[in-house]
């Protein structure tokens, strides 16, 4: 008799060690500039020195040495000189006669032997141009929007309208308005941006690169190149940290790197040094947002007009959908009939902003938990009890009137966040800018709660199907395995260990039996670009699913083959039939393997059929799942130099099912400290001349081991049924509210409301004493 | 430009250094000699990814003109540490933690904590912040990389 099974073992839930850790703690892991080639060019990009101009000439110096250099131009270009992106607007390369549009918008390419020669020769291109007045910041943006909303150049308006607002207006019994800020932020991966573009004898190109959505380069440049999708491969290189950073920018430096390498046909590498890294790569979208708002008496929200703008730069690329997700998190939190949304994208003449974790979100939150905390104030309303009352739970519908599902924690979130950090005591000891017994410096606790859109927004789901395989095959020592192809990519957010343990428990397979290789576009699926929260959501569904259809596979090919036919189950690595002596899984793997050359499950994602979404109307189900967090900073400043010192962070977060607490939890620490960079110390500002004013990390400051405070993380868990294991979204959320939180901290310590990002020190001590300004330094 | 020629001790063993006098002892680790666990970032001494330990001392390699070193120098990378008892515990603790996401960091990291821990097997959290301010994160918010140290530290044998 066969021996009773214990059940399997579950890796799900588990804190499983990192399947790409070794290499990494042992420095062999190969990022790109690691890998040696032989035969290289390296690209350099011949940049714009004015922030608008016309171009008028392009003229390598007669007098230099050209010889072993190529150099291209737009006139180079094999096709449309065009970068696909959402509107079909941005040149790759600024064209003779035209507009340039920022300062470093690239003119040329030059291509040398080492990278000293490639820069040495792009200095010798001279550029003849005549310089047109620039509208550099979202500052003068928002000028003209208030004062000539007419000349207001907007790429992109969208609204979103629930209810009747003036009717909630007439109703409130008070209304509050206030505008906030915040500037760029750099993504600051610490491997800068990377590619190699190696042409193909039969015309195509292959790309190898620390590129975060290998598909993005297959279908964003077949008109500049004249290349179909299937003629443009893309394989990943161990990624350094990208944090959307690189997720459209590869695109574009592909096509500078593919012009010089089609004419030469040498392979050509670009690399950034940090420096142009900083200066010359997309960031996150500078934002002012208005809100207006009216209330009842007893706190209810009647009201919300909200004008969101963000500084898109000087072309759309994807700031549309960054502002579609921004607008759809002005609001979400909170209860509220009678909503009115705008949503626009300024153009200015910047590096077109990109991606960058939250991609929208960060922004909307900002304002909303800010002024949420000052509607709070203005009702005598402790902040706590004040969300508590109004916030968005279960049944509630958002302002594109979406019925909010019970697979949500919102309310769990907030009190576990308020308890653990004994909010309502501590409420009492701020300080409010004088101190109290005891107290040598101001102590303040803030408070955000908020909610972010799962996967891509509105019917992006749908229409994308997400599609992965996970295949038999033989591994490295010969023995049989597992292949999981699907096209997202590891960049250390963890998701080759998740997705391991997705497919180790639907095959109830040994982890170690299962590899994750690098995406290549040439084999594997389109699962996706990796962003948008959707990646362990959407596409560890698409594993889980394509895992069970392979196990069902192997179970039946057992059945026939070793079993005469008798039910039977893969499990703990056997195959297992009542009344039968097991066999183990690698013996019918090889049978497998040599009688049908191989086997893979498949799997298509699809949306729920109810799910509703009018992308016209702006309408409907904005998001198929939601996560929820509250954010409470503890902070103290110094009342001398107000340097602010946050202590403590408390963060509660509903990300659906927690696939692995480890890598969950580190994700969550290290967003909670972007955010605290975004809160308190990153900033970029802009000359006349167009140039950031941070060009390195002496000036643009990122937080140290030695600016964080403790953190206590936490999970509820509210899984999202519909895609089993049932993981929301967990990447973008810890971006989200710190900055909020932080600010309404200071507000507790201080009495003072700062309404720009990042609050730094001379912001707190210039609103303590407006009249004096900033302090001498 | 002046060819140098010196003889270092990389990793233990004794390696002929020819290269250009001014060249950074980075180039010299990561071209030269292939020893490419040491990572650039930045360039400029901020970050500290390119952290190697020249006579016991951390030093950002980016910054250093490989002809600042005699004769003689001793020169410990990544890929010198894990030959070391301290360094295998280290890189086992960064494991246990989770103290590892894209890893652009790590090999610094275990080179600063290798350094940290040689001078100072017990070190309290403020000093691990310290020993590790000049290392620049962008993915793990520090916390467990804070920990993993700590608990290398506890698992480092006593001394008498
Ligand atoms: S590369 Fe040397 S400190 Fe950054
Ligand atoms: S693990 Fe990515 S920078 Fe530290």
């Amino acid at each position: 008799m066969t021996k009773p099974q214990s059940p399997p073992r579950r890796l799900i839930g588990q804190g499983m060690m990192r399947v790409d850790g070794d290499g990494k703690v042992r420095g062999t892991t190969r990022y790109l500039n690691d890998l040696a080639y032989r035969g290289l060019l390296h690209g350099a990009v011949v940049r714009s020195p004015v922030p608008r101009g016309l171009l008028k000439g392009i003229t390598p110096d007669p007098d230099y040495d050209w010889s072993g250099i190529t150099f291209v131009t737009a006139a180079d270009i094999p096709g449309i000189n065009v970068v696909h992106m959402h509107d079909r607007t941005m040149p790759l390369l600024a064209e003779l006669g035209g507009e340039i549009r920022y300062r470093g918008e690239p003119v040329g390419v030059v291509a040398a032997r080492t990278p000293e020669r490639a820069a040495a020769a792009a200095a010798h291109i001279r550029l003849d141009i005549e310089v047109l007045p620039p509208l550099l910041t979202l500052q003068e943006a928002v000028a003209v929007f208030k004062a000539r909303p007419g000349a207001f150049d907007s790429m992109k308006d969208q609204s979103i309208v629930k209810g009747d607002l003036a009717r909630g207006f007439a109703e409130a019994d008070d209304v509050l308005e206030a505008e906030y800020w915040a500037g760029h932020q750099e993504q600051l991966y610490l491997e800068n941006q990377g590619l190699i573009v190696f042409p193909q004898k039969d015309g195509s190109i292959l790309v190898e690169g620390s590129i975060q959505c290998p598909y993005f380069p297959v279908h964003e440049l077949n008109d500049p190149l004249q290349l179909p999708p299937e003629k443009i491969r893309v394989r990943q290189t161990p990624i350094g940290g990208a944090f959307g950073g690189k997720e459209d920018y590869p695109t574009m430096l592909t096509g500078y790197a593919a012009l010089p390498a089609l004419k030469s046909g040498r392979p050509v590498k670009i690399t950034y040094e940090r420096n142009e890294d900083i200066l010359f790569t997309p960031k996150r979208h500078p934002v002012w947002v208005r809100y207006k708002t009216g209330f009842k008496k007893d706190g209810t929200l009647t009201a919300i007009e909200c004008d969101f703008l963000l500084d898109g730069g000087a072309y759309l690329t994807l700031s549309d959908v960054v502002m579609f997700r921004g607008i759809l998190h002005c609001a979400l939190a909170y209860r509220c009939d009678n909503v009115t949304i705008r949503g626009r994208v300024a153009r200015t003449n910047s590096m077109p902003c990109g991606a960058f974790r939250g991609f929208g979100a960060p922004q909307a939150i900002w304002g909303l938990e800010s002024h949420l905390d000052a509607i709070a104030a203005r009702l005598g309303k402790p902040p706590h009890l004040y969300r508590l009352q109004v916030h968005a739970r279960p049944g509630d519908v958002t302002p594109t009137g979406q019925v909010l599902s019970g697979e949500n924690g919102s309310t769990a979130c907030l009190k576990l966040a308020l308890q653990r950090a004994d909010f309502a005591r501590k409420l009492k000891r701020c300080s409010r800018g004088r101190l109290r017994r005891g107290q040598a410096k101001w102590y303040g606790i803030g408070l955000a709660f908020f909610g972010h859109g799962a996967a891509f927004t509105g019917d992006g789901e749908a229409k994308f199907k997400a599609k992965g395989r996970v295949e038999l095959t033989r591994l490295a020592d010969g023995r049989p395995g597992i292949d999981i192809r699907v096209s997202s990519t590891e960049m250390g957010q963890g998701v080759h260990t998740v997705f391991t343990q997705i497919a180790a428990d639907a095959l109830s397979l040994d982890p170690g039996r299962i590899r994750f290789p690098l995406a290549d576009t040439g084999l594997t699926p389109n699962s996706g670009p990796t962003v948008a929260s959707r990646t362990t959501m959407v596409v560890g569904n698409v594993v889980h699913r394509a895992a069970l259809d392979l196990k069902r596979q192997i179970e039946s090919f057992a059945s026939r083959r070793h079993f005469k036919g008798a039910a039977v189950e893969l499990r703990r690595s056997q195959l297992v039939a009542p009344g039968r002596p097991p066999l183990p899984f690698a013996r019918v793997a090889r049978d497998m393997l040599a009688e049908l050359g191989g086997a893979s499950g498949f799997f298509q994602f699809e949306l729920p059929p109810e799910t509703k979404w009018d992308q016209q109307a702006f309408v409907g189900d904005s998001y198929p799942g939601y996560s929820w967090s509250a954010n409470i900073a503890e902070i103290e400043i110094d009342p001398l130099t107000c340097e602010i010192d946050v202590k403590r962070v408390t963060a509660v977060l509903d990300i659906g099912r927690v696939i692995n607490p480890v890598t969950a939890s580190g994700q969550v620490e290290g967003g909670l400290t972007q955010a605290l960079g975004y809160a308190l110390l990153e900033k970029i500002g802009t000359g006349r001349n167009g140039l950031y004013d941070a060009a390195r990390l002496q000036t643009y400051i990122i937080p140290t081991a030695r600016d964080i405070p403790e953190f206590d993380v936490q999970f509820v868990e509210y899984p999202y049924t519909f895609a089993p294991p049932g993981a929301k979204g967990l990447g973008e959320l810890p971006m989200d509210g710190l900055a909020p939180a932080i600010a309404n901290a200071v507000e507790a310590a201080t009495g003072r409301r700062i309404r720009t990002l990042p609050i730094t020190p001379e912001a707190i001590f210039a609103a303590l004493h407006p009249a004096q300004g900033a302090p001498a330094s | 430009m002046s060819t140098l020629k010196r003889t270092w001790k990389v990793n233990g063993q004794t390696v002929p250094i020819r290269a250009p006098a001014g060249r950074r002892l980075l180039d010299v680790l990561r071209d030269d000699l292939g020893l490419v666990g040491t990572k650039e970032s930045c360039g400029e001494g901020e970050c500290g990814a390119c952290t190697v330990i020249v006579d016991n001392e951390p030093v950002v390699s980016c910054l250093i003109p490989a002809g600042q070193l005699p004769d003689g120098t001793a020169i410990l990378t990544i890929e010198g540490i894990e030959k070391t008892r301290i360094g295998r515990l280290i890189q086992r603790a960064f494991l246990e933690c989770g103290a590892v996401q894209c890893g652009f960091c790590i090999p610094g990291m275990v080179v600063s904590s290798y350094a940290l821990l040689v001078k100072n097997p017990r070190p309290s959290t403020p000093a691990i912040r310290e020993g590790l301010a000049g290392n620049l994160c962008r993915c793990t918010g520090y916390t467990k990389i804070i920990q993993a140290v700590k608990l290398a530290a506890a698992r480092l044998p006593k001394r008498k």
